[in-house]
């Protein structure tokens, strides 16, 4: 039972409208980008098997409504979650602002046994626009702030190109599998994937 | 005799239901029926056991001749009967045997049909134990009549007292059961236990249509009401009076809907089975094509409703008198009329339309324009103009040149409202935060509405510049409210329709006072409307919601979707538009909307609890109802419907073939056939 348990890593995206949620999830499980997402209502999610360190892990991606006044559903889908996701568009800097407020947010309402160690990743999506050219959050400004909120994990991606979502979810995992203290406590074996966990956290992601 | 009778009644009562009656469908209905019925055996089977060993002792304790139902609204067939109460075993058991012959003077086809009737209408031995409540009916005109409704929610159609007698049976009944008058409704005697939980909460919820007609239902507290008290409101509605004509009963109805004295709860009570009844029947058939070319009138609607109801009935009659061989044969008839469905009528013509209108241009009889739309829609070409009466742009009395006026001085209004925001300047934008925001949030959801439709398709596309304008117009016009997504999927349907850019922004800022809570910063209006869902089920389906209940589902989260942008996402343009304007009636209930989704949910019930959905799996599989059809699938799953679903919920338009085609009378011409196929999937 416990196992079983330690198979589900319930992710949530969360970050102002438009700025990449559901492509971001769907390049990432699904491989493909689309012009034509509507935009999100409520909340869905995708899953993917994901394999990390020789185990399998169902990784279970929650996509949700960017509009502020759709927050207060945020209690039902958030409960639960191994990791957040906080996104933001580097061609929007009301977007990268709104940050601190949607992890505030996130942790009223999951409210998680240890919100100071609640895994998050950050994500500057959209690279790819015009070249990089209408961007107006440097990278730099982005990785100060993560380093100010407990070394939150940070990426640069573009959902439309592919580029570096596998490796941000790769984080992503890995970090929602650090969140699940419960189980290692009951499963022996998970002592080598505890390690493996804390290993990448200076290797696998970027920060 | 009377012995022996019940005895023998008793025995078959007993009977193990046959397995291939479950499994003529996985209806929800069905299955609830099915569950409360063998349920009912079960407990008739302990009675059995006690009553054969030796030799049951049966004490006739009431009798009533000239009890009579009215089975169906022609009025050619009411079958009389004879109503008993008796005491077997220390218990209280109903009975109502059918005369020989048939009551009235009618055909020899009638004769026929009625013969059906008195079998399925049957009652040998109902214990009074299984009975939730008596709705006693005193009309100050007609007979007097009563609705037995059972525990498991199923009701008996209505029986009216030729000789009387009414009073005697109450009181018969008081001096062998416990029985209670209901605090709230002196014509509701409680059989059973009962507390009333609900009554408080749905009071509470302010949402008028629901709150009442809840009210109402609260008292005879969590009943399924799936397929009998249609029956009950039928009934007493359709049934009552039994005329022998259309008209009659028409202008009866009438008569009724006009007279004060009336009891208003009986009529809220009527409504929402009506109402349930409609979401079932009316959604399973809003998408279809109609391919015969007669009209189907009001008459022919009727008659399917007839044959549904038997149906129905033969539930009931499972339970009371399992006669196995001829319910199959007969289920199985049914099944294929049923399963073929009962097409929506034709949309509204451009011939009918005029007729609803005077020489000055006012709709005459907007009740009947109404009725019409619910039943079959509109024709696509006469929506820019019946939509402003359903949306409340336009008054239903308003003549031609009224409403010439109105659109000129409107259009005026709107180009200021317009300006306001038009001459913002770049530079004064810069210091102007919430503007610059409102418009972000607007441009980056104007180009993802429908842009699958050809009329908002491609790159710089002036009607999706349209759009955005309107929106942000309306945001200006409504500043408070703001924009809020969810928005655009309402205003594009409209916008298509009304092809004009003040007419379409008047009627969304119209439809937004209806619907505007639902976009409320504090989401009142969404959690105030998925609370009276989830009570709407308690009372529809106890079962379901149960289930709910115990998987922490209630807060109906899961159906979010579907209530804020009432079902946009979920169907295809040309059928939301449809859905729509059946909805903008109002014409059995405001909040149509939520009994669909009771329907739905009622639908696949059956597969949500033998599945064991969470709240994920749940909430994935809601979502997934919507988007890529897998045609090959739908079109087998659909066979497969046709053959085994007696009483459809929805699949009949949720799986309807027909609709992929594109059909000659709406925009589906002009729409891209791949995109039409956006009907769920089960």
């Amino acid at each position: 039972m416990a196992s079983r348990r330690r198979m589900l890593l319930k992710v949530i995206i969360l970050g102002d409208s438009g700025v990449g949620k559901t492509s971001l999830m769907n390049q990432y499980v699904n491989k493909k980008f689309s012009n034509q997402y509507k935009a999100t209502i409520g909340a869905d999610f995708l899953t993917k098997e994901v394999q990390i360190d020789d185990r399998l892990f169902t990784l279970q991606i929650w996509d949700t409504a960017g509009q502020e006044r759709f927050q207060s559903l945020g209690v039902a889908f958030y409960r639960g979650a191994d990791c957040c996701v906080l996104v933001y568009d580097v061609n929007v800097t009301k977007s990268f602002e709104r940050l601190n407020s949607w992890r505030e947010e996130f942790l009223i309402q999951a409210s998680p046994s240890d919100p100071e160690n609640f895994p998050f990743v950050v994500l500057g999506n959209k690279i790819d626009v015009d070249g990089g050219n209408s961007r107006t959050v440097s990278e730099k400004k982005a990785k100060a702030w993560c380093a100010s909120k407990g070394n939150i994990p940070y990426f640069e991606t573009s959902a439309k190109e592919g580029f570096n979502v596998e490796a941000a979810f790769e984080c992503i995992a890995r970090n929602a599998i650090k969140n699940e203290p419960e189980e290692e406590i009951y499963l022996p074996d998970t002592i080598d994937v505890g390690g493996a966990g804390r290993q990448q956290r200076s290797s696998g992601c970027e920060c | 005799m009377r012995r022996e009778e019940a005895s023998a009644a008793a025995a078959e009562a007993g009977t193990p239901r046959s397995p291939d009656l479950h499994d003529l469908s996985d209806d929800s209905d069905y299955a609830a029926a099915a569950a409360a019925s063998s349920s009912h055996s079960a407990m008739r089977s302990d009675l059995v056991d006690q009553g054969s060993g030796e030799t049951a002792k049966v004490d006739v304790v009431y009798e009533k001749e000239r009890v009579t139902i009215h089975p169906t609204q022609y009025g050619s067939g009411r079958i009389s009967g004879k109503l008993r109460l008796y005491l077997q075993q220390g218990s209280l058991f109903l009975s109502w045997e059918p005369n020989e012959g048939v009551d009235s003077l009618s055909s020899n086809s009638a004769t026929m049909e009625i013969e059906k009737y008195r079998n399925l209408y049957t009652i040998k031995a109902l214990p009074l134990s299984d009975v939730r409540f008596i709705r006693k009916h005193t009309p100050t005109f007609g007979f007097e009549y009563i609705i037995i409704v059972l525990s498991s929610g199923l009701a008996f159609p209505p029986f009216y007292f030729y000789n009387g007698g009414l009073r005697e049976l109450f009181a018969t009944l008081k001096k062998h059961v416990f029985i209670i008058r209901s605090d709230d409704d002196p014509n509701v005697f409680l059989v059973n236990d009962f507390q009333d939980p609900l009554q408080k909460s749905l009071s509470s919820l302010e949402l008028p249509g629901v709150a009442t007609v809840a009210n109402a239902m609260s008292r005879q507290n969590s009943l399924s009401f799936t397929s009998s008290v249609d029956e009950a409101g039928h009934g007493s509605d359709a049934k009552h009076g039994a005329s022998s004509s259309m008209t009659e009963y028409v202008s009866k109805q009438k008569h009724r809907s006009n007279d004060p004295g009336r009891d208003l709860s009986i009529q809220v009570l009527e409504k929402f089975s009506l109402v349930t009844k409609f979401a079932r029947d009316t959604t399973s058939s809003l998408f279809r094509e109609n391919h015969s070319s007669g009209g189907h009138t009001y008459g022919r609607q009727q008659q399917e409703y007839v044959l549904d109801n038997r149906a129905n009935d033969k539930y009931k009659d499972q339970q009371i008198t399992p006669d196995k061989d001829s319910l199959l044969s007969d289920s199985m008839e049914s099944n294929k009329i049923l399963a073929w469905g009962k097409p929506r009528e034709q949309p509204l013509s451009v011939d009918e339309w005029r007729s609803f209108l005077d020489p000055e241009g006012r709709v005459m009889d907007s009740k009947a324009l109404r009725k019409k739309v619910f039943y079959g829609g509109i024709d696509h070409v006469l929506r820019k103009e019946v939509w402003k009466f359903l949306l409340g742009y336009h008054e239903y009395d308003s003549t031609y040149a009224e409403r010439e006026y109105l659109a000129v001085m409107k259009r005026t209004e709107y180009e200021a409202i317009k300006s306001q925001w038009k001459s913002i300047s770049s530079t004064q934008a810069k210091r102007f935060t919430k503007f610059r925001e409102r418009k972000g949030l607007i441009d980056k959801d104007v180009v993802r509405t429908d842009r699958s439709v050809p009329y908002y398709e491609g790159d710089d596309n002036q009607n999706v510049l349209v759009l955005r304008d309107i929106l942000l117009t309306y945001s200006f016009y409504n500043f408070d409210l703001g924009y809020c997504q969810g928005m655009s999927d309402f205003l594009a349907p409209i916008l298509y329709v009304m092809e004009d850019e003040s007419e379409s922004f008047w009627c969304f800022a119209i439809l937004m006072e209806r619907l505007g809570a639902n976009f409320n910063r504090d989401q009142n209006g969404m959690h105030a409307q998925l609370l009276a869902l989830s009570k709407l089920v308690e009372l529809l389906d106890p079962q379901l919601h149960n289930y709910f209940r115990k998987n922490d589902c209630l807060n109906y989260f899961f159906c979010f979707r579907w209530v804020l942008i009432q079902f946009k996402r979920e169907f295809s343009f040309d059928q939301i538009m449809l859905l729509w304007e059946v909805l903008w009636t109002h014409y059995w209930s405001e909040h149509f909307h939520l009994y669909l989704c009771v329907a739905i949910l009622k639908r696949y019930r059956s597969r949500i609890i033998g599945e064991q959905m969470d709240f994920d799996t749940l909430l994935k599989f809601i979502n997934e109802l919507s988007g890529e059809i897998n045609l090959d699938r739908a079109i087998q799953t659909r066979r497969h419907y046709v053959i085994s679903q007696p009483l459809t919920g929805l699949p009949a338009f949720l799986l309807e073939p027909r609709l992929l085609c594109p059909s000659r009378r709406t925009v589906a011409s002009t729409y891209k056939k791949t995109r039409s196929c956006e009907i769920p999937a089960i």
